[in-house]
């Protein structure tokens, strides 16, 4: 099959025809690092959904049992609290569980719940191994360093998303504060400190699972009982980092959500237009 | 592009390359579909692999077990209450009187009877005061004193291919105060670790029926629920015996 076209032909073909355009591509995220960032959404799902069926059966934060109710768990009143000024829960059946029942595995699953925590916090620790291989593999690691003007930058950062519902509603122009950098400030913040978390997670989890065999871990961490609290609140690091994590993919768009998955951004600033800022 | 140097630190510039935006299409969809397909794999794995999996954790305690490593021990001041945790119905305290020790599984063949007085007087007292952990994940530290299991095990030697010890109450009741024999599995590694013992005080005084009395296990390197009240019986074994919170489906091994 001879080619009829001549070269000049070709150039007026693909300069008319939109889906020839070339588009310039940055290779943003390693296979390794796309593939555990999704299976971390069922590993912490399950996670935090056993924990809280663990937390149910010897609540950390506990006070003198009410002389009317019996309750003395402070999760159960903020269950009862909700119960009460909701309009559509007023008539739920037992105000005290209505938090376990809906963020658990329900009640009397301790056993099931134990072993899927240990389960899914196996599989959490390998996951987070091949996110590091992965970060180190790519390279992302070094985009995720803490640097010197950080704490300037995410002010502006927080600025900007502070002021953005407002300069919207009011029409009014808003620019997102300029950086070459792969994240700005506030998510090289988040992203560093999510593996940061994880490990802490693992650290305290196994001082609570092991508090005999490793009982100089659980002493790092206070102790058993200290262990126990840490280990609470870095679950809400991991729930206060997912809420605005969600959010704001949706917020920045196709590019960042797609760029997950196939690890390619098409969002590149041009080298003559990077030089141009510099 | 900044010609500064980096260092080893320093943030590399992202690679880049120019591709078809056909190219691009493609290379989405296709990986899309990966993704998608490698998440229907991953949950029909999970579901074939689950039930084994689900046991890991046995395996990786008993790996992480040592008989060497000592369990912290606290001082006095450190006490803390110790509830009555008994599961179902606290037992009437008229077992005491007619209670004794059955050894079931020794070399000698025989079955050996032991009441609390010949325990007591045979075997050197020992003290510690450590901390015994719910599977709930509530714990108290509480001052014991008893006699070494070990020690039990070298007066009266297991036959040669036991590997377990079963550890029985046959005093335990339900909720509602019927008969409920308690029983669990513990390897005999663990049953000759140093500071298991076969308890016959709490804080200074002898064990009462809250506590298990006369004679209960405290093996602070397994959870609480492996340390039976009110032994009655022990019966060593080659495989492991059944296990009254493995049978509801808790973990057999509960090594902390």
């Amino acid at each position: 099959m001879g080619r009829s076209t001549t070269p000049r032909h070709d150039a007026i073909f693909t300069s008319t025809l939109p889906e020839q355009v070339s588009v310039l591509v940055a290779k943003r995220h390693h296979l390794l690092v796309r593939r555990s960032h999704w299976l971390n959404v069922p590993i912490l799902l399950g996670l935090i959904l056993s924990g809280i069926s663990i937390y149910w059966s010897s609540p950390i934060y506990q006070h003198k049992p009410d002389p009317n109710t019996g309750n003395f768990d402070v999760v159960a009143d903020i269950g009862i609290w909700l119960c009460a000024h909701v309009p559509w829960l007023h008539h739920y059946k037992s105000p005290p569980d209505w938090i376990y029942d809906h963020m658990s595995l329900g009640p009397g699953m301790l056993a099931p719940a134990l072993r899927l925590h240990w389960l899914c916090a196996y599989a959490f620790m390998l996951n987070g191994a091949a996110y590091i291989a992965g970060l180190i593999a790519g390279g992302g690691w070094r985009g995720l360093l803490p640097r010197r003007t950080d704490l300037r930058d995410s002010f502006w950062m927080f600025r900007y998303y502070i002021g953005f519902p407002w300069a919207k509603l009011a029409r009014r122009q808003w620019p997102h504060p300029s950086f070459i950098t792969k994240y700005n400030a506030l998510q090289r913040a988040a992203y560093f400190s999510v593996p940061l978390a994880g490990c802490l997670s693992v650290a305290t989890g196994w001082a609570i699972h092991k508090p005999m065999q490793f009982h100089s871990l659980a002493a790092i961490f206070g102790g058993f009982d200290a262990a126990r609290v840490w280990h609470f609140w870095l679950m809400w690091f991991f729930v206060l980092f997912v809420v605005p994590h969600v959010v704001l993919v949706f917020a920045d768009g196709w590019d960042t959500f797609r760029g997950m998955i196939t690890g390619w951004s098409a969002r590149v600033p041009r080298p003559e237009i990077s030089a141009h800022e510099k | 592009m900044k010609n500064k140097a980096r260092g080893f630190f320093g943030e590399r510039p992202l690679p880049t390359f120019e591709v078809d935006s056909q190219v691009l299409c493609r290379r989405t969809r296709r990986d899309f579909l990966l993704f998608g397909a490698g998440a229907l794999a991953a949950v029909a794995g999970a579901r074939s692999l689950l039930p084994h999996a689900l046991r890991i954790d046995d395996d990786v305690s008993e790996l992480l077990y040592s008989p060497h490593r000592m369990v912290p021990t606290y001082t006095k001041s450190q006490i803390t209450p110790l509830k009555n945790n008994y599961n179902g119905a606290t037992p009437d305290s008229g077992y005491i009187s007619a209670w004794h020790l059955t050894l079931d599984g020794l070399a000698s063949g025989l079955s050996v009877a032991l009441d609390i007085r010949s325990l007591m007087s045979r075997f050197p007292v020992h003290e510690q005061i450590t901390r015994l952990v719910c599977v709930e994940g509530w714990s108290a530290i509480a001052w014991w004193a008893g006699l070494r299991f070990d020690d039990l095990i070298r007066a009266y030697p297991p036959a040669s291919q036991a590997k377990w010890v079963r550890v029985e109450s046959s005093v335990n009741l339900d909720v509602s105060g019927r008969p409920d024999p308690y029983y669990v599995s513990l390897d005999l590694t663990t049953a000759r670790h140093p500071q298991t013992l076969l308890a016959t005080h709490l804080n200074g005084q002898a064990l009462t029926v809250e506590h298990g009395a006369p004679l209960r296990l405290l093996a602070p390197v397994k959870l609480g629920l492996k340390n039976v009240k009110a032994i009655t019986k022990l019966a060593y074994v080659a495989e492991e015996p059944r296990d009254y919170w493995a049978e509801r489906g808790y973990s057999h091994y509960d090594g902390i």
